[in-house]
């Protein structure tokens, strides 16, 4: 197991090495000239020739290529092109509304699609079947960003239930103190017991948190379905009935628990998925986190910004990927 | 019986735990909504409230949040087309354009307390000319500022400039607090700190983001009955959102609606859409220095193809007004009595003919900024109307940047035909303008029609010297300038934007400034 823990971080390493290779030559090939942009829309050209040796722009693509690593492996980014900041600084700050919704999503998508995943296969081929089959492969085909327009319209446009966007109302953050421990609103107000500001950063993390819950409902609904079809069948379920064990005991107990190893592996692909959906729902819900940083960077051609939430995603994508193989090669089956 | 009755109990329990639970909340939640005494501004936009903190190098979008956090010696008021005095109460110039000097308003005090004086002044320009970042070239004419006495201050200049329309730029021409600045490092004021002396106190920035500003009690111009104690700036990128929000009253301003959206708010009687001149205008660029463009005749033949009236229409969305010369027409220098094109695609003909313009040359390259919705639609109007004329047109949408870049190639066959411009003035001055557009440069910033000619450079030149003294040969002379360009037609004016604001109807007191576009001086608003 420890062999295989290695081997994969190894190539897990090596995966991020050649996003980065290719990332850093893409944005260098892209014709644009970070050192007028360094210095705003009415550049001069002394201004522009002094950013050019200010970013070490002057330099040859190796050397850049070299001091990039060296400042990489020490942390460093580099500053964005439009704020002049640290790109890791700025991470920072963005990371902990996009992680919020994230695990918020998954968390919704896991139990939501757990449910809807074992209610289609108790009551195959009935009509409860036919609308969970509906609704799972509806949310992963519809663009969650019309939906997430749409739920906009009714429940703030309309019935104005839930705020538009944003993470906190203008009244909360101006009067009262906003907890910030982790940076993940929900998690910082419970247990400082802000319910204020709880219930407030509730009411505005509900839309966007289920909109990109839907393509993980959808898609745990649709495996914890098929795979239970396929355990009710097996012998030990059927040695289970016959005993007389009731069905609910037998679905939620045994079935459900065997049926977790697949499942798990989709949701940690689900999560990855989620990040990047978040690229889109953060514009739409104003939710100050990665995507909206990475929509504006790109844009701007702010390549400092774009290889930061680069490397990010890609070591997220890594470190999900060994996850999941961790979890089927913990799965007894595959390891024998 | 009784187990029945005992779930019975405990399902009447537990809903009653649910209400009191959402009883709670709702307490909360009224309590949180009614502690809001203040008043508080929101203003929306599709982009950062602001870049860069420092007030001596931002000039990428933060003229809103800068213009109420600091104050610049001089106002221009571009709609009455005078100079109102702020920091400076007043001003002279002498020695030929070449001497200028300002008296200091008293009794203002910086954010931090600490007093606004002829030093602060000398400090905070030496530092914007020092940095040399930004905008900070518009103090380019200046050799020394002197200190005469607490409140003068004397600027002696290398050639003659306009220095109290340079007072008035909307960027690099703030007055920030000597006393903070060199109490800490020099990127402090970049990381998110300010210390002006204007109306409202940075309270906080979240980067990128929104920026909160408080109502700065000492102000020096005082305060009406009514005032926004707090204003907000917040970018939200979904235009349909920032609809919703000025519709229902949770924002009090917003920009860049889409023209359709406008119309339609303008039958909503909860809205204002504020429609005024800018001081924006859309042009098209030739390359002058590449055949076909480079000859004359197949310039005016393409200027007189370009569809003004459908473009100002469908493109612009009727949100512009047709271009004469140019110079938007807010500016000083416009002349209304300048040739105007118009469509005539029969002359165009002609014209192409006379220039012996074969019909087998190659497709022209038209670039535009590919997220200007507008140039999008403006370059494919021209595309079909030049390809009646037989012009063959290839229309390539890129980011600012890159499309900048290729247009700066070394080589001229490497660089674009035809480029989409939008040009705004630094400050209020139609030199400025027109130098860095069609002066002669050795190396290519903006004049992206690459075009040169000594009698038009000496022109402006003559101009630019006369304003401060001649007012009347100065016009004349920039009259002159841009009959040239008409003729030479190096680039069509297309049109002068409109800015468009729109306001909740509870926001009052907004003044639409050109020379300050999309700007709202919040000192001057107050809630209704």
């Amino acid at each position: 197991m420890r062999i295989f823990i290695i081997k994969r971080l190894l190539l897990g390493l090596l995966v991020l090495f050649g996003v980065i290779s290719v990332t850093f030559v893409i944005v260098r090939v892209i014709p644009s000239d970070p050192a007028a942009q360094w210095v705003g829309p009415r550049a001069t050209i002394e201004q522009i020739e002094a950013a050019r040796v200010e970013l070490g722009l002057n330099d040859s693509f190796f050397v850049q290529y070299g001091n990039f690593v060296a400042d990489l492996a020490q942390g460093d980014l580099g500053k964005s092109i439009r704020t002049h900041q640290p790109v890791m600084t700025e991470l920072k700050a963005f990371l902990p509304a996009t992680l919020e919704l994230v695990f918020l999503s998954t968390f919704i998508g896991v139990f939501l699609g757990l449910y809807l995943g074992v209610v289609s296969a108790r009551r195959k081929d009935q009509w409860v079947d036919h609308l969970c089959r509906f609704f799972s492969v509806a949310t992963v085909s519809i663009p969650a960003f019309w939906i997430g327009l749409l739920l906009q319209y009714v429940f703030y446009g309309t019935l104005d239930w839930l705020p538009l966007g944003e993470r906190l109302s203008m009244n909360v953050k101006l009067f009262h103190e906003i907890p910030d421990i982790t940076g993940m609103l929900l998690f910082d107000s419970l247990i400082t017991w802000n319910l204020v500001v709880f219930w407030d950063a509730l009411k505005h993390i509900l839309l966007p948190g289920f909109v990109m819950a839907l393509f993980p409902i959808g898609l745990v609904a649709r495996m914890t379905r098929s795979a239970l079809l396929e355990i009710l069948n097996e012998d030990y379920i059927k040695a289970a009935r016959s005993y007389g064990l009731s069905e609910r005991i037998i679905m939620w107990s045994y079935a459900l628990k065997n049926s977790l190893g697949p499942t798990a592996t989709v949701v940690t692909l689900a999560i990855g998925y989620t990040l990047v959906n978040t690229f889109l729902i953060e514009s739409i819900f104003s939710w100050p986190g990665i995507g909206n940083y990475i929509a504006s960077a790109v844009v701007s051609l702010d390549y400092p910004a774009i290889m930061g939430v680069t490397i990010f995603s890609a070591v997220s994508y890594v470190f999900l990927n060994l996850a999941a193989d961790m979890i089927i090669a913990l799965d007894p089956q595959v390891r024998t | 019986m009784r187990e029945k009755m005992l779930s019975n109990v405990k399902g009447i329990s537990s809903l009653f735990t649910i209400l009191a639970i959402a009883g709670l909340l709702v307490c909360f939640s009224v309590a949180a909504a009614t502690a809001a005494e203040p008043k508080v501004a929101l203003y929306i936009q599709d982009t950062e409230p602001i870049l860069d903190w420092d007030p001596s190098v931002e000039s990428g979008g933060g003229m809103l949040v800068l213009n109420n956090v600091y104050e610049t010696l001089l106002r221009y008021d571009a709609t009455q087309k005078k100079i109102i005095p702020l920091l400076a109460t007043s001003y002279t110039q002498s020695n030929y354009g070449m001497t200028w000097t300002f008296k200091i308003r008293k009794g203002v005090r910086f954010h931090d307390g600490s007093k606004l004086d002829a030093k602060a002044v000398k400090f905070s320009i030496e530092r914007t000319m020092k940095l040399g970042k930004g905008m900070s070239y518009i103090w380019a004419p200046v050799t020394k500022i002197t200190v005469v006495n607490k409140y003068t201050v004397k600027f002696d200049l290398e050639w003659p400039a306009p220095l109290d329309l340079i007072a008035t730029s909307n960027y690099a021409a703030f007055i920030m607090s000597p006393k903070a600045v060199k109490s800490h490092n020099q990127d402090w004021l970049s990381q998110g700190n300010a210390v002006g002396t204007g109306p409202y106190v940075l309270q906080k920035s979240t980067m990128g983001e929104e920026v909160i500003l408080r109502a700065f009690d000492d102000y020096w111009n005082g305060w009406g009955e009514k005032r926004y104690d707090f204003a907000v700036v917040k970018k939200i990128v979904e235009s349909s959102s920032r609809r919703q929000m000025i519709e229902k009253g949770d924002a009090s301003a917003t920009v860049y609606l889409p023209a359709e959206d406008l119309d339609q708010m303008k039958s909503n009687p909860n809205v204002i859409v504020n429609v005024g001149p800018s001081l924006e205008n859309t042009s098209i660029m030739f390359n002058t220095q590449r055949a076909p463009l480079d000859n004359k005749l197949v310039r005016q033949a393409f200027a007189y193809a370009f569809p003004y009236k459908k473009v100002v229409k469908y493109a612009a969305g009727g949100y512009a007004i047709k271009a004469r010369g140019a110079l938007p027409a807010q500016l000083w220098g416009h002349s209304k009595s300048l040739f105007q094109y118009s469509q005539d695609l029969e002359k165009a003909k002609q014209l192409l003919k006379q220039a012996n313009y074969s019909q087998n040359s190659r497709k022209l390259l038209f670039t535009y900024v590919s997220s200007m919705e507008a140039d999008k639609k403006m370059a494919e109007m021209y595309k079909s109307d030049l390809a009646k004329i037989g012009v063959e047109v290839e229309l390539r949408g890129m980011p600012w940047e890159s499309m900048w870049e290729l247009s700066k190639s070394r080589k001229v066959e490497d660089r674009q035909d035809i480029f989409a411009m939008l040009w705004w003035p630094d400050y209020c001055d139609p030199y400025s303008w027109l130098y860095n557009m069609f002066h002669s440069q050795k190396e290519i910033l903006y004049n992206l029609a690459y075009w040169s000619d000594p009698k038009f450079d000496k022109l402006i030149d003559d101009a630019n010297y006369e304003m401060m003294f001649k007012k009347k040969k100065s016009l004349a002379l920039y009259h002159e300038a841009q009959e040239m360009l008409l003729d030479e037609s190096p680039s069509i004016f297309v049109y002068d934007k409109k800015n468009t604001l729109v306001t909740h109807k509870s926001f009052k007191g907004f003044k639409d400034n050109p020379a300050y576009p999309n700007v709202v001086f919040f000192h001057e608003t107050y809630p209704e």
